[in-house]
């Protein structure tokens, strides 16, 4: 093998190194993939980040780790069925804006903040990975991460303290449906409203 | 941790109180009728658990502009005034006074673990942590926990009855409020304070409490209201949930996983520090990670670069 081919095989085999560990390791364990997306998320909530910026990034951290589908089903609950394939293809959206701004702003105070994946759990069908924020004053926070395996692991809900934040969503969206007299429409409204779209 | 600081400011306001529990509690088992009368699934409206939700959201209001005007100006000066390790020694006091009345209801509870560890921190912190103001104990791995007569009642089985709104001390229930004053009249400080003639400094605890829980909470209330669509729904269903995580006695500790079949659990990638990180967006790196798994649809988003609805009355109630 001459000096030319061996430089070519280097470059490939070092590209291909590169290129695959975080997506293998991604595939394989729902630990490191909640670790993954602590690493992305915890990036961009320091001070130096604009809020645009932030919203954006969570935006893409939304759409490529939770099971969006899946959480908006279980967010409009028994309204989920009366509502028209357009509503819940217009809610899917807007709940993932909606829970890319409202966590982008809600996580800012644990910038600066240690956070770890540490084991995982099957409870009752649901993978659950328990991790913890550990808070500058050396307090710390669990969080649990419901995940499920279709094709990649994706996250069907966040446990911080025992606050499930697709059960705050669901009680909240369900408020704002009876104050519109029982209309999904009208929630569909408030949120674009909101996002300001 | 506020349930208690509720406690004393409210074992302050004996004759107040005295009035309240009168007015609230006989309403409870009818409310709890009430309830179960007109849970039927044919009821086109959900069953939120709030009866009272009109009035819970006037006294909602009215707590809002408390906050706004009073208490948040109040906690910020603290926290400008008072350097974090005061503030610090200031939380480990007060936590400390609370211990008698946690250690109480770990007993009633027939919870012998948790009644060691409120013990064992009550000891070490009122002896090595200078009455207090150091949580040692913490330190040496005995973290703290709250407890009240509320959760005690509730692992007796009480309903919690409905949602209630009480003015300033916030989000409540029958059972919880009942525990609440039960507790701070059955404090030894309050009762020696009272004994000496000397309720001021029951209701100064109780205040400084509150100013300090306040003070711990200002940019994560605000940005909760901030970002809601129903501020007080929001912080209804958190109330509720973390109510019940109290109660289940939630550990702060992670259990010992199963391994899962076929499957490496070990944590693959160690802590990272926040601080430790880049902190620019640097979207070269991190966008590369994440890309993989990207929809192809996520860049083309209608809703991208969209200006967050200019919700500028961030008044955070007070919990």
């Amino acid at each position: 093998m001459n000096r030319r081919w061996f430089a070519l095989f280097a470059l490939l085999f070092g590209a291909g190194m590169l290129a695959t560990p975080p997506r293998a390791a991604a595939q394989a364990d729902p630990t490191a993939v909640i670790n993954q997306l602590g690493v992305q998320a915890i990036q961009v909530l320091g001070p130096n980040v604009s809020p645009a910026a932030r919203v954006q990034r969570f935006r893409e951290l939304f759409g490529a780790y939770f099971d969006i589908p899946g959480i908006a089903r279980f967010v409009l609950g028994r309204y989920w069925r009366v509502a028209t394939p357009e509503q819940q293809q217009q809610f899917e959206t807007l709940l993932r804006e909606y829970l890319a701004q409202a966590y982008a702003g809600r996580l800012a105070q644990y910038a600066g903040e240690k956070f770890q994946a540490l084991n995982a759990q099957t409870q009752g069908g649901d993978t659950v990975v328990f991790s913890e924020i550990t808070r500058n004053d050396g307090s710390k926070i669990r969080v649990e991460w419901h995940l499920v395996n279709s094709g990649g692991w994706k996250i069907t809900d966040a446990y911080v303290a025992g606050v499930s934040m697709a059960v705050t969503e669901r009680d909240e969206f369900a408020s704002v449906i009876q104050q519109g007299g029982g209309q999904i429409q009208y929630l569909l409204d408030r949120l674009r409203q909101k996002l300001g779209g | 941790m506020h349930r208690r600081n509720r406690a004393r400011v409210l074992s302050g306001l004996v004759v107040a109180v005295a009035l309240s529990v009168l007015a609230v509690c006989p309403n409870r088992p009818a409310a709890a009728q009430q309830l179960t009368a007109s849970n039927p699934p044919a009821a086109a409206v959900e069953d939120n658990g709030d009866p009272w939700e009109n009035t819970n959201r006037q006294i909602f209001g009215f707590n809002q502009t408390v906050d706004k005007y009073a208490l948040v100006p109040v906690a910020n000066a603290y926290r400008f005034a008072i350097p974090s390790t005061f503030r610090d020694m200031i939380h480990d006091f007060l936590q400390n006074l609370d211990s008698p009345i946690i250690f109480a209801n770990d007993v009633l509870q027939a919870e012998p673990g948790l009644a060691g560890q409120t013990f064992g921190r009550a000891l070490i912190n009122t002896t090595i942590g200078f009455g207090g103001f150091f949580d040692v104990a913490a330190k040496f791995g005995v973290p703290y926990h709250t407890n009240d007569l509320g959760i005690t009642l509730a692992t007796w089985g009480v309903n919690s009855g409905p949602y209630l709104m009480l003015p300033i001390l916030g989000p409540s229930n029958p059972r919880d409020f009942f525990g609440d004053i039960a507790d701070g009249f059955g404090d030894p400080g309050n009762i020696v304070a009272s004994d000496h003639n000397r309720l001021w400094a029951a209701v100064l605890r109780g205040a400084v409490s509150g100013i300090d829980e306040r003070s711990r909470n200002i940019e994560n209330l605000a940005e909760i209201e901030r970002t809601s669509l129903d501020y007080y729904a929001t912080i209804r269903s958190l109330a509720r949930q973390r109510r019940a995580a109290q109660i289940r006695h939630q550990k702060e500790d992670v259990p010992n996983a199963a391994p899962l079949q076929g499957m490496n659990t070990r944590s693959v990638v160690p802590a990272v520090s926040i601080a430790a990180l880049p902190t620019g967006p640097t979207p070269g790196m991190s966008y590369q990670m994440a890309s993989p798994q990207i929809p192809a649809n996520a860049s083309a988003n209608s809703l991208a670069d969209l200006q967050k609805s200019s919700m500028t009355s961030s008044a955070p109630t007070k919990r």
